[in-house]
């Protein structure tokens, strides 16, 4: 019993103190070694069977892989956040709409209806893109879309579309009912609500949604594959991997292009890490 | 009348609270079990106990609430088009492209029936892609779960730098996949690469390893980043699940003498069970859509060794210019995405209900 306690105390002041940390950076330097070898071989001059180096830092700071990956895929960087942008004002655009009106309707007892909405929208997420795109090809090839950039705006945004109205919606089922009561009692119409009332108190929320369209449209590559077939449209997805395939000898400049590709999430991570944490959770978990 | 008879003021409800409220009085002849489990749902102030009125008297109120509904309707509208243009039609007409025979996939064939099923049912390569899919989904799935529960559970217990540390290991998940798959494919090259050199350094091979001589090989090397791309996700929301459960039923079950293993076994996996099946449902429809990583990595090869069923009918479809083949692929992967999609649904009502 006395060495039990013992162990206990033991537990408690150091190892609490000092395993626990030095594991967790263990774990996480072993999930992260990948990237952290491309960063740092990004950064060095680099040799036809050596890419990729053992060494811990760059032997010699050099920026020229950066400058001949970008000068290769500056114009695929436009298109990737044109195309991404887009998709995030077509996919909030219709989903903050879609969650209001989910919402609401719930509470005026039209439940079966939304749940049969809900219904869809969870499973428009399981559609597997390939089964779409086929499709998508010979409809473009109609509407002329193949290999512009509306096209993937539209494309993409079946990614990105029914998680964000789930993710809306989750997140505007715990904005007080007052509120919108109150504007109906002062007569403001249910579009008047919406605009001034509800959608100015959903702003987080729509950072995440946002957000999580974005990361969708920036990664894309089924129909950025597929749907660019021979054209000048090129985003940086498929840049990258033409990029990589014909650089089989200098790596340099591909990992150059990885970081570049990289960077959103990034920046996600360091500046909207709540957003994205809530929206897993609330996409995933509520709905 | 005394001060302390007055009610406490009502709690401001939220409109899942309204939606619930209603919800529990269309129940309130259900079985006391479900009573009970909306009593909790049911709010405590008073602004929700208005007389029961299931069904507004005139018919002029009848008419306002509807169209207050209709209304509603108008603002669904827009999202309700966009996934019956870019979901329901397209989806229809890959069953159409999959019963013609279609060569290149601009171009439009004759009606041919079920033909194209047959023919891809009894394809060598289809059968093997499917195979392939199959041991696929179930080794990353096992493995993305085993360890990212392990590093939600290590993680489950604050330490310095843990909040920290955790936000980090997230970034595998936001990186596009096209991009892990470029590092993973030059880590991985045959000569010079740095798991060969590392592999070599530490005397466990004495000659190269070419790691896509061979389709099991390069099935692992696919498996192996799907897995890396996959922990973060799984480690974040069973974090998430475990985080949910009270710290005090562990204790407890400390104090009656349960050791760390009886702990897991018999209070946090329990309780883990519904996070655990959403996980699990969503890791199998985000691994069966997988596309990118193959093309990246293998492109397919060697010889259609590594074909999964979605790069298998893009492959059948652009590149060998089958395309009412490609369809009927296609088709039989979007099956069984919707056969996980109907477990996945009753797994979140369930879900729902219990949480």
């Amino acid at each position: 019993m006395n060495r039990r306690v013992t162990m206990l105390v033991f537990w408690k002041r150091y190892a609490r103190r000092f395993i626990l940390p030095i594991g967790g950076l263990l774990v996480t330097g072993l999930m992260l070694l990948p990237i952290y070898f491309t960063a740092e071989s990004s950064l060095e001059p680099s040799s036809a069977f050596q890419a990729l180096s053992q060494t811990i830092v760059p032997s010699r700071f050099i920026f020229s892989n950066y400058r001949v990956a970008f000068d290769s895929e500056h114009a695929s960087i436009i298109t990737s956040l044109l195309i991404a942008s887009g998709a995030v004002v077509l996919s909030v655009g219709v989903a903050l709409p879609a969650a209001y009106g989910l919402t609401k309707l719930g509470y005026l007892r039209s439940r079966a209806v939304v749940s049969v909405a809900i219904m869809v929208l969870l499973v428009t997420q399981m559609v597997p893109g390939i089964s779409l795109t086929l499709a998508f090809y010979k409809l473009f090839v109609h509407f002329h879309l193949l290999n512009s950039i509306a096209g993937l705006i539209l494309a993409d945004s079946t990614n990105g579309m029914p998680f964000a109205a789930l993710v809306l919606r989750a997140y505007m089922g715990s904005i007080p009912v007052e509120l919108s009561d109150a504007a109906y009692v002062d007569g403001a119409s249910e579009w008047r609500t919406f605009r001034s009332v509800i959608a100015p108190l959903m702003v987080p929320a729509i950072i995440t949604a946002g957000l999580f369209v974005f990361l969708f449209a920036w990664g894309d590559f089924l129909y950025a594959y597929t749907l660019t077939a021979g054209g000048n449209v090129t985003p940086l997805t498929k840049g990258l991997l033409t990029f990589f395939t014909n650089n089989t000898v200098n790596w340099g400049p591909v990992l150059a292009t990885v970081v570049l590709a990289a960077i959103p999430s990034g920046l996600i991570l360091s500046f909207g890490q709540r957003y994205v944490l809530g929206g897993l959770r609330a996409g995933a978990l509520k709905g | 009348m005394p001060r302390d008879e007055i009610p406490p003021p009502p709690r401001t409800a939220t409109w899942s609270e309204r939606a619930n409220a209603g919800a529990n009085e269309a129940f309130a002849e259900a079985p006391p079990a479900v009573l009970r489990d909306g009593a909790r749902a049911r709010p405590l102030g008073g602004t929700l106990q208005q007389p029961a009125s299931p069904r507004p008297k005139g018919a002029r109120e009848w008419l306002r609430s509807h169209r207050r509904q209709a209304i509603l309707v108008a603002f669904v509208v827009p999202s309700l088009a966009y996934i019956v243009i870019f979901f329901a039609y397209p989806l229809i007409y890959g069953v159409r492209m999959s019963l013609e025979n279609i060569g290149f996939i601009a171009q439009s064939g004759p009606f041919i029936g079920l033909h194209n099923y047959k023919e891809e049912v009894h394809d060598p390569v289809t059968g093997k892609a499917l195979i392939d899919t199959a041991l696929f989904l179930v080794a990353s799935l096992f493995f993305q779960f085993t360890i990212g529960l392990g590093i939600a559970s290590y993680f489950n217990r604050h330490f310095f730098l843990s909040s920290f540390l955790r936000s980090l290991i997230i970034i595998p998940w936001l990186f596009p996949p096209i991009a892990s798959g470029t590092i993973f494919a030059i880590m991985f090259a045959g000569q010079g690469g740095i798991i060969d050199e590392t592999l070599r350094s530490l005397h466990l091979v004495h000659s190269p390893i070419f790691w896509f001589d061979s389709s099991f090989k390069a099935m692992f090397v696919i498996t192996f980043v799907n897995v890396w791309i996959g922990i973060p996700f799984n480690a974040v929301l069973l974090y998430s699940g475990l985080q949910d459960i009270p710290g005090e039923l562990r204790e407890a079950a400390a104090l009656d003498g349960c050791g760390p293993w009886q702990r897991f076994r018999y209070v946090t996996a329990p309780l883990l069970r519904p996070v655990s099946l959403i996980v699990i449902m969503l890791g199998i429809i985000y691994t069966v859509k997988t596309f990118d990583l193959v093309i990246v990595i293998t492109n397919g090869g060697p010889d259609n060794g590594s074909q999964l069923m979605s790069t298998w009918a893009y492959t059948l479809a652009f590149q060998n210019f089958q395309t009412g083949d490609a369809a009927a692929v296609a088709n039989m992967l979007f099956v069984f995405c919707m056969v996980v999609a109907f477990f996945y649904i009753r797994a979140t009502r369930r879900e729902v209900v219990i949480a």
